[in-house]
């Protein structure tokens, strides 16, 4: 977009002390606003025209001029989604599996990450190089035999299918033994000395230290798993099991060419869950963040 | 060994077990059984056949496969950059951003998008590329320009994926930096004014240099992504027009799912892996040219 935009950005620090710096720092601040804005902008008016053409008439739904702010308002579309598909279901479909997957993370991740970080054995590193490098292999390595593998066990269209293998995550893994390594040694002595046991240590002392990664980890978790769409479209079949990605694509194969406002009603519906979790979790995502360190 | 080895190794395992189990029954066995499969012929039904290295030969012979690949680089050569640059000088932007409001307002605009349902929102983008209807070309219609086939063209695909690809996932890099840059000393910046320096100067004496760390995890991450494209082009484009936008995760999905070549498939997910491994490895092995972990 603009090459020279980190030296000017950072011009505004310094060169406060400059000659005549008012009026270049207005202009600079100015066209800095004037930027960010433009982009915003674009970030913003999908979603306005995503919202405004959800209410409109099926016949006015592809009607040119599109709308950026609403021209009608009928809400009868979003009663049309909760008809035709199971569309409760499939938020709740996918929230539920989310929700899993992150309880089941904080639990095997962390237990790792604490004998990775905390006790001495034979074998230890070797399995934790194995378990990184799992990061490496793709999902569509993977999909194959665990379609096959899934298929004996009778778990096709269950949600077991999508939540098992979720179940690992290698990355959980090293980011949260990052930062149980970074807690000092004295304070799971102290916890021994006073006859503590490895168990109360881990759940009442390192735990709750490493709960910046564990909370930003969860978080990266929940994203990626609400916005799954690979493992529910291989495993998953019947309407009422399936989550939301799979479902819109369900929904706009019903109503794709006759009423593109219902589709849209679908997709501004599905926009409420991440917009709540979005002002409940930030805060977590980036205090994590900061703490937790990315390094690889 | 003396007893209290014993024990470590014992609880060691004790909590390593939940993560061992997972990792070897969806991540370890998979990548054995598609080493077997890859020598097999398997429709998931009936029984299946070894064949020797005929998926081999086939990999070797597969005019597709050299389209899908090079297109798949073509998405990694155009998004990978994209987000590493656009992300770092988003942050940049609003790291400047004085008030804490419109930083907050920038900074959710900027990330709300990567929290969506991919699956939802690329439904809605379809539409706003529609070339009669389509939002975009009703923009460019305001300004005089004429209508782009932005889905029917196989090198505007590319700027389409592009496009909503900046949209929906630039926010990831975006708050990695954003962190990343919060996380420099004030000291440094403050160190280095009064030793003369100017503001170019402290960009990449300082800036720059501390935030290799971020650029390297972004860099790693982005890659591996862009590498395994998936939703993008299924929902978006279909891999058209024609094969122009298939990629290789799309094509694996395509042999073992829909023409139930799963022996086939295996074999060409297996030089997936081989090649994500061996870039993974050279970003490693690179890394420590420009990389520096030792400021803090």
């Amino acid at each position: 977009m603009d090459a020279h935009k980190p030296a000017y950005a950072a011009n505004s620090v310094v060169g406060v002390k400059a000659g005549r710096p008012g009026a270049r720092i207005k202009v600079r601040t100015v066209l800095l606003y004037v930027l960010l804005l433009l982009v915003t902008a674009y970030m913003i008016i999908p979603f306005l025209w995503i919202f405004s053409t959800s209410l409109r008439l099926a016949k006015d739904s592809f009607a040119l001029p599109p709308a950026i702010l609403p021209t009608s308002f009928v809400w009868e579309n979003y009663l049309e989604v909760f008809e035709k598909v199971p569309f409760a279901a499939f938020i709740t479909n996918s929230i539920k599996i989310a929700a899993i997957v992150v309880i089941g993370h904080v639990l095997i991740s962390s237990m790792a990450a604490f004998a990775f970080s905390r006790i001495k054995f034979p074998g230890r590193d070797v399995i934790f190089l194995i378990f990184l490098s799992g990061l490496m292999i793709p999902s569509q390595v993977t999909i194959i035999p665990q379609f096959i593998m899934i298929s004996k066990l009778g778990l096709v269209d269950t949600h077991w299918a999508i939540i098992l293998p979720a179940l690992i995550n290698p990355l959980g893994i090293f980011m949260i033994r990052q930062m149980m390594l970074t807690i000092p040694h004295s304070y799971d002595e102290a916890a021994y000395m006073d006859g503590a046991n490895r168990m109360w240590v881990f759940l009442k002392v390192i735990l709750p230290m490493a709960f910046p990664a564990v909370s930003v980890t969860s978080v990266l978790l929940f994203i990626a798993n609400w916005n799954d769409f690979f493992r529910p479209l291989i495993f998953l079949n019947t309407y009422e099991k399936m989550t939301l990605p799979l479902g819109m694509t369900v929904l706009t194969g019903l109503f794709g060419t006759g009423n593109l406002s219902a589709v849209l009603a679908g997709v501004t519906l599905s926009l409420i869950p991440p917009l709540l979790f979005y002002i409940f979790g930030q805060k977590y995502l980036i205090e994590g963040l900061s703490v937790g360190g990315l390094k690889v | 060994m003396n007893s209290k080895a014993v024990r470590d190794a014992l609880a060691g395992y004790l909590f390593l077990l939940p993560a061992l189990i997972v990792f070897g029954l969806f991540i370890a066995e998979p990548l054995v059984n598609s080493i077997i499969l890859s020598f097999h012929r398997y429709d998931v039904i009936t029984p299946a056949v070894f064949v020797g290295l005929d998926n081999f030969i086939k990999f070797f012979h597969d005019a597709r496969l050299l389209t899908v690949y090079s297109n798949t680089i073509e998405f990694v050569l155009i998004l990978v950059p994209l987000h590493l640059i656009m992300g770092l000088l988003l942050a940049l932007g609003v790291t400047k951003v004085v008030s804490l409001k419109w930083k907050y307002i920038f900074r959710t605009a900027f990330y709300f998008p990567v929290l969506v349902t991919t699956a939802a929102v690329a439904v809605a983008w379809v539409y706003m590329y529609d070339f009669n209807f389509g939002i975009m070309n009703y923009l460019l219609s305001l300004f005089g320009a004429a209508p782009i086939p932005w889905l029917n063209d196989p090198h505007w695909v590319y700027v389409s994926v592009a496009i909503f690809s900046f949209w929906k996932f630039v926010g990831n890099p975006f708050l990695y930096y954003l962190v990343g840059l919060q996380n420099i000393p004030k000291s440094l910046y403050e160190a280095a004014e009064i030793d003369g320096a100017n503001a170019t100067q402290s960009f990449f004496r300082i800036t720059l240099p501390m935030l290799t760390p971020t650029i390297f995890f972004v860099m790693v991450v982005t890659l591996i992504g862009a590498i395994q494209i998936f939703d993008e082009p299924y929902l978006i484009t279909g891999g058209g027009p024609g094969d122009a936008s298939r990629t290789i995760s799309l094509y694996i999905y395509e042999q073992a799912f829909q023409n139930h070549a799963m022996g086939y498939a295996s074999t060409v997910s297996l030089s997936l892996f081989i090649i994500i491994l061996a870039i993974t490895i050279i970003q490693f092995r690179f890394s420590n040219r420009w990389v520096s972990y030792d400021q803090e």
